[in-house]
């Protein structure tokens, strides 16, 4: 077996999780780069208010995104207990900046449930959110990276404007 | 598994090294395009090459490469060894440029990830034409010294050694391959391959050189080789050795008076036909028959000696030795990498030498200063080796060039001269590939619309032959391209009526106030072009602005200069390199910015007296008597905490195509260089900001573009 294979086994039903707001949040730990302290961000002007900035990472310059301001809750003040957890997500690396970084857990397969689409609509975050991973009596929400970065208002925005571009 | 063998690797060699060739052979080609015919070192390096190729694309299974390379190869080994006086030069460079094209047509593909699946037929077909046309002419040339008998001297061309004790005698027949074309040259070159050891040698059909004819009779029959030697039969297997044209080799030892025989003595050896029809083995007899009535005796067999080439064939011009440089091919992103680990070592260093654990009172730091200098010294060193690293001559690029013009003027029928200066001027490598296309476009239109044809020079009392010159050069931290040419010039009324009808020209300007450039700017706007005839070239008018914007997203620009009569020049100017940039360091607000230091043109701090507000918000500020628009960038990006009082900050006056105005920031850092990075691309793009770069002390400064902020 190789690496690889051996690494992406002992990986495998591991999260992340950190707490944002009151929920706590889970990330599959395979897109998970690191977990680096607090540090100086760089804002960019005109951009959107979740993306705090750049950040120097050992060189490599990466963006990096509120998550609580993500999620539309109300943003909070870093200390230096803050932690940015650096995901790569499809080659894309980005810092996510949260709360508290809890802890990683396992949660098998037959402990996630689908998210629920009823009676919790309204809350923001639930459209980052895949499935619901019950540890003991806590529960954590997954989050799907994917949707986390690229929003797809966002998206659906761009392509009208470029539509509009076009037809001049 | 340790053993897999990796493709990719060798691929890429294949790649690198065949492309690296056929450069060579383009540029030796060119450079004797004007010559009567190459001379014997191109000869043999043409056909060294194209044997390269052959042999490892053969290895690499491409069979089109193979089998055109094989072409070219078989003409330049009949160059080689005939020395044919008749063969028309120009033809020949084409022969050889269209099978470079095509092979690197084929390379393309598959660096692109493709496979080559381009057919090499037409071109063959060519090749084959032009190699019948020469050797053909040959025949024709040498049908009157045919018939007088060999002058005795060359006969003496292959004595028997002395000894002839280890003398054995040969039979030796050759099978090839059905559909193999110019089979008589293959059997030529390996009869060439056998005279090293034969005393004596000959072979049938005899007349392989001077009838093509003969290619189908050794496909059909065979070749057979008589041959006289000291060595014995595994020093002709290791010569003649079944290939992918030959696909079968008897030999058979022969006494020597069956060798006095001749060809008649085949019977003693009876080769048992499998292959061929009754109807082919009679027809064979029939022709051994006919073949009888002409006996050959061995030493009959000669090759004419001929001086190998003579003085007028050679080209006139013997190209410069230029000094080989070894190179390796590294991985651009190997290059990247390294670049940003000397830009870490850099940041790191200065958190070092900073460190606040120094500033302890009382401290004697002498030793650790002195080791601390030896240290900057070296990293500085290192930045400027990878820097230089990245830098490459434009050299191949002008080169290409070359053959444009060259193919050009054929097509065309102008006769135009060529010329390159400072080819060596070092740029970026990214900046190459920016400027290439657009080089390209401002050739072909000196060629296509300065230059004029024959006639018309003829007419204007200029010389016949036009010239279009292509000189780089490095100044004031930028490089100028320069392409001129000596034709016509540009046309000021026709330029000036042209813009009238398409109605660019400002209202209410009276049209003798435009100055020359601002006329000439005119023919880079889009849709614009002043030639009426659309050629194959050019003279659609998407030209111009396009290269003008393809020069300016590497930060350059293009200047026309243009005398009626005269000629033109269009002058680019770019900078030397993208990834480091010489910068200005500002803040406003906490943000730091960069601004590139060739973008300003000074600094000037003003008060509030010389500020004009106008109703609707817009900022003016007067100095020296002149009016510029004033841009706060703090309000611009609505930043934090920056300086409102025009007192507490700095003006940086900076022009975008002429326009000036005027950037407000708060505070100037300092100069600096600075590596210039792409802000990620997750986050949109920001108007006004280029890229971002990371400062001495590891933060992130926003790179400013000036363009972008004012449109």
């Amino acid at each position: 077996m190789d690496e690889l294979e051996v690494q992406r086994d002992t990986q495998k039903g591991k999260y992340v999780t950190f707490k944002s707001g009151n929920e706590y949040f889970g990330l599959k730990i395979q897109y998970v780069n690191e977990i680096i302290g607090y540090q100086e961000i760089t804002a960019i002007p005109e951009s959107e208010e979740y993306i705090k900035g750049l950040i120097n990472l050992r060189g490599k310059i990466i963006p990096v995104i509120d998550v609580r301001l993500r999620f539309k809750q109300d943003p909070f003040e870093y200390t230096d207990r803050t932690c940015i957890i650096v995901i790569n997500v499809n080659q894309l690396v980005v810092g996510l900046i949260v709360e508290k970084i809890a802890e990683v857990v396992e949660i098998q397969e037959e402990n996630i449930l689908p998210a629920p689409t009823i009676g919790k609509a309204d809350k923001s975050q639930n459209k980052y959110v895949y499935g619901i991973g019950k540890v003991g009596d806590q529960v954590k929400l997954l989050l799907d990276p994917d949707r986390l970065l690229n929003d797809d208002e966002k998206i659906a925005l761009e392509q009208i404007t470029d539509e509009e571009e076009g037809e001049e | 598994m340790a053993n897999e063998f990796n493709t990719g690797d060798m691929l890429d060699v294949y790649l690198f090294e065949n492309q690296q060739l056929l450069e060579n052979l383009q540029d030796m080609v060119l450079a004797q395009k004007d010559a009567d015919a190459f001379d014997e070192d191109s000869i043999n390096e043409i056909f060294r090459t194209m044997h390269t190729i052959k042999g490892s694309s053969g290895i690499m299974m491409f069979d089109e490469i193979t089998k055109a390379s094989h072409k070219l190869e078989d003409i330049f080994f009949y160059l080689r060894e005939s020395h044919p006086d008749n063969v028309p030069h120009q033809e020949l460079i084409t022969c050889v440029l269209d099978t470079a094209d095509f092979i690197s047509g084929e390379l393309e593909k598959i660096s692109d990830g493709g496979s080559p699946d381009g057919d090499a037929t037409d071109l063959l077909k060519d090749l084959d034409a032009f190699l019948n046309k020469i050797s053909g002419g040959e025949k024709g040339a040498k049908a009157d010294t045919k018939k007088e008998p060999e002058p005795s001297a060359v006969s003496q061309f292959y004595i028997a050694p002395a000894s002839n004790d280890d003398i054995h005698y040969f039979k030796i027949y050759l099978t090839y391959a059905k559909d193999i074309e110019m089979a008589n040259m293959h059997a030529f070159k390996t009869v060439h391959d056998l005279k090293d050891i034969a005393s004596d040698l000959m072979y049938a059909p005899e007349d392989i050189l001077t009838n093509p004819e003969s290619a189908d009779e050794i496909v059909q029959n065979g070749f057979t080789i008589l041959l006289e030697t000291s060595k014995g039969e595994a020093d002709i297997r290791n010569i003649v050795k079944p290939g992918y044209d030959l696909t079968k080799v008897d030999i058979y030892q022969c006494s020597k008076s069956d060798y006095a025989l001749g060809f008649d003595s085949v019977g003693s050896e009876i080769r048992i036909d499998l292959e061929s029809s009754v109807e082919e083995i009679e027809k064979k007899e029939l022709q051994k028959k006919a073949s009888e009535e002409k006996k050959i005796a061995p030493g009959d067999f000669v090759v004419e000696p001929k001086s190998p080439g003579k003085a007028k064939k050679l080209a006139k011009d013997k190209p410069k030795k230029v000094e080989k440089t070894t190179f390796i091919s590294v991985d651009i992103a190997k290059m990247d990498m390294l670049m940003d680990l000397i830009g870490e070592l850099v940041i790191s260093q200065s958190v070092v030498l900073q460190n606040p654990d120094l500033k302890v009172p009382g401290l004697v730091l002498d030793n650790f200063n002195k080791a601390a200098g030896q240290m900057c010294k070296i990293s500085t060193d290192l930045q400027n080796v990878i820097m230089s690293m990245r830098m490459v001559p434009l050299t191949a690029t002008f080169q290409k060039m070359n053959r444009i013009v060259f193919d050009m003027s054929r097509k065309l029928d102008k006769d135009v001269e060529f010329e390159m200066i400072g080819d060596t001027t070092e740029v970026d490598k990214n900046i190459i590939e920016h400027i290439s296309d657009p080089l390209m476009h401002l050739v072909r239109n000196s060629v296509d619309h300065g230059i004029e044809t024959k006639e018309e020079r003829k007419a204007a009392g200029k010389k016949e032959k036009g010239k279009v010159t292509l000189s780089a050069k490095t100044e004031s931290g930028k490089v100028w391209i320069t392409v001129s040419d000596n034709g016509g010039g540009l046309d000021r009324d026709k330029i000036m009526a042209k813009a009238r009808s398409q109605g660019i020209l400002e209202p209410g300007r009276p049209e003798s106030s435009y100055s020359d450039k601002e006329i000439y700017q005119f023919i880079t706007l889009p849709g614009f072009s002043t030639n009426k005839k659309v050629t194959e070239y050019s003279g659609r008018g998407v030209g111009m602005d396009v290269v003008v914007s393809n020069i300016q997203a590497v930060g350059g620009t293009l200047e026309i200069e243009s005398t009626p009569g005269q000629g033109s020049s269009m002058i680019l100017k770019i900078p030397l390199t993208l990834a480091i940039i010489d910068g200005i360091v500002m803040t406003v607000g906490n943000t730091a910015f960069v601004i590139e230091t060739g973008a300003v043109k000074e600094f000037v701090s003003v008060e509030e007296s010389m500020m004009i507000h106008e109703p609707n918000g817009d900022e003016s500020v007067m100095i020296r008597g002149e009016c510029y628009p004033v841009l706060r960038i703090g309000d611009k990006y609505h930043l934090k905490d920056y300086a409102t009082r025009v007192e507490d900050g700095m003006m940086v006056i900076t022009e975008v195509d002429g326009q000036k105005f005027c950037i407000f920031v708060d505070h100037l850092v300092g100069k600096q260089e600075i590596v210039v990075k792409p802000i990620p691309e997750y986050v949109k793009a920001v108007k006004g900001l280029s890229g971002c770069t990371q400062l001495g002390d590891g933060s992130i400064a926003l790179i400013m573009d000036p363009a972008g902020l004012i449109n």
